[in-house]
């Protein structure tokens, strides 16, 4: 430790960090012998399919919102972007059945479940803005429709689904920022915390 | 003094399983995330490949006023007497309405009009009066505006009830029998005629600046009307068809607003005036739920119930129950 | 890029009282079981152990 560490708040911060996850807990090459099941991969299959968002979207904000509508290679990409969408949520939902089956709030693992939840949550409007961003009858009729459910709840006075621009914005950064924010602090629990080992098999609460 | 046991016990059981003490295996994290990555890239671009995805081209103001004038013209003369879906909507729109509430909650109305539309004026009068070197229709315009209120509401509710019957002539033009209308067939002529060239769509978008990319005036005047709700119903995407979980043709939608969808359609969420905030609510308390799983009781304890963990962890209750 | 298999025709539709899906919907839903179903049954290839 330097001498400047004591005082310094890089120095606290990066002890309290390292204290946390120290670089084996971060990037384990060992696992508990328990996690021996296929049900264990839906968590990085999930975050793979949100890097495969991520990466399609980036391509197709980088030549903006009409591209894909125009050229068979935008709309490849706009087919991707899709799929993508259909496979994060799919393999969300069998984590989320998985760890619910194995109670994997167990041992102080309260806030992994509650942040996952959240991303799910997140997800959600999430995807009703790239629906409406999408500028073309599903984007009509979604951004009509749900304007109803938005505005009954006084979120429409802030959050209006037929402004382009807005809905556009939320998409491309606003909402995936808060995704993969809480995605960083899902896996960084996980790391942390450890997966949650299973049930023994004499309760002493049963 | 027995529950405050019980809960020791728990919460000393829960803390047993906090760290791992037992056998560890080898385990290759990076490789693993790179595999799922390939896997997943790989299933997209099959998948896109296979079956690309939908892209229904939207509708415009145009199209609608030349495929159903007769449609274009009855709802343009509701959004001028106030009685269509905008005219009365309420919050954020205009104050026609207190807007959905529930119980003593009423958040649309509390969060006050944010976007303000006047159907009569944005929709038909200001359009109109946009359009130059028709002296005729700009008198008509002046004498819908100054005459009286209910002098108005006669003109429109007439004028409606003539729209029942009315056909279309040569050049999508319409024909409405009746009369005791007063200006309103030049306006509406004239409004229809501007909507089949296009006028009306730019001059919806373009009303507050040149760079525009708020599109709800055009999209509430459409919505007023028939032309989305036909191709939704014909798509399968109505409410009472759950379509909230349905895309255009036969590609999958979003599945996962299954439940969202489900209590639309049973009682008393379908026959209720503030169906969407009563549904808004039953979904913020489920998730809420989803949230809280951890701390609630029965549902934390199904898992320990109902031993699905028994076949994942089956390798490893082997190897205990055999030391 | 036209795609192999043209979904854009109208879906099929089940139907069981109130309830209706589209096909497409039904099957992912389906598919969402049957992966759940064989990822917690399908045997899992062993690593190598350190106590």
């Amino acid at each position: 430790m330097s001498a400047y560490d004591e005082r310094s708040w890089t120095g606290r911060v990066r002890r309290r960090a390292v204290a946390a996850l120290p670089p084996e807990k971060l990037l384990p090459d060992e696992q508990p012998a328990y996690v021996a099941s296929w049900i264990y991969v839906f968590g990085v299959l999930s975050l793979a399919s949100l890097a495969v968002l991520i990466g399609s979207g980036t391509i197709l904000a980088l030549k903006g919102p009409g591209w894909w509508h125009f050229t068979g290679a935008g709309h490849f990409f706009n087919s991707i972007h899709l799929w993508a969408v259909e496979l994060f949520f799919f393999c969300m939902v069998v984590h989320l059945w998985g760890k619910y089956w194995m109670a994997a709030w167990r041992g102080g693992r309260a806030r992994v479940w509650m942040t996952g939840a959240v991303v799910f949550l997140v997800a959600i409007p999430c995807a009703l803005t790239g629906y409406v961003s999408q500028q073309n009858f599903d984007a009509q009729w979604i951004s009509t429709q749900a304007k109803d459910a938005m505005n009954s709840a006084g979120i429409g006075a802030f959050f209006n689904l037929l402004n382009f621009g807005q809905m556009y914005s939320y998409h491309v950064f606003l909402l995936p920022l808060a995704v993969v924010a809480l995605v960083v602090a899902h896996v960084l629990l996980v790391r942390r915390h450890g997966v949650v080992p299973p049930f023994r098999v004499s309760e002493d609460d049963s | 003094m027995i529950r405050r046991g019980r809960l020791a016990r728990l919460r000393r059981s829960d803390d047993g399983y906090r760290e791992w003490h037992g056998a560890y295996r080898s385990y290759d994290l990076v490789k693993e995330a790179c595999v799922a990555l390939g896997v997943i890239l790989a299933l997209c671009v099959v998948l896109s490949i296979l079956f690309s995805s939908p892209d229904a081209k939207p509708s415009t103001i145009k199209q609608w006023a030349r495929a159903d004038p007769v449609d274009f013209v009855t709802t343009a003369t509701t959004e001028l007497d106030g009685s269509s879906g905008t005219g009365g909507y309420g919050p954020p729109y205009n104050h026609a309405s207190d807007g959905q509430h529930m119980w003593f909650i009423h958040l649309q109305k509390w969060f006050g009009v944010s976007h303000p539309v006047n159907s009569a004026q944005d929709f038909v009068l200001a359009p109109l009066r946009a359009i130059s070197g028709e002296p005729a229709l700009q008198s008509a315009v002046t004498s819908y505006e100054s005459a009286a209120a209910k002098q108005q509401a006669a003109w429109t509710t007439a004028y409606e009830k003539g729209l029942a019957k009315a056909s279309v002539g040569t050049g999508e033009t319409i024909s409405v029998p009746g009369s005791g209308y007063g200006p309103l067939p030049t306006m509406m002529g004239a409004l229809l005629s501007f909507a089949q060239a296009g006028g009306l769509d730019g001059a919806l978008l373009t009303s507050r600046q040149f760079y525009q990319t708020d599109y709800t005036k055009p999209l509430l005047f459409m919505a007023d009307g028939s032309v989305l709700s036909d191709r939704a119903q014909a798509e399968h995407l109505l409410g009472t068809q759950w379509g909230m979980m349905n895309e255009t043709g036969s590609y999958p939608g979003q599945v996962w607003l299954w439940l969202y969808t489900f209590w639309y359609q049973i009682k008393p969420f379908s026959t209720s005036a503030n169906a969407d905030i009563l549904v808004m609510a039953v979904m913020g308390a489920l998730s809420l739920a989803l949230l809280l799983i951890p701390f609630i009781p029965v549902v934390r304890d199904m898992p320990r119930w109902i031993p699905v963990h028994r076949l994942i962890w089956r390798e490893h209750y082997r190897l205990t129950e055999r030391r | 890029m036209a795609a192999v298999f043209d979904l854009n025709h109208h879906a099929s539709y089940v139907h069981w009282h109130f309830f209706q899906m589209s096909v497409s919907n039904l099957l992912v839903i389906v598919a969402m079981i049957v992966v759940f179903a064989v990822a917690i049954l399908a045997p899992f290839p062993g690593g190598k152990r350190k106590s």
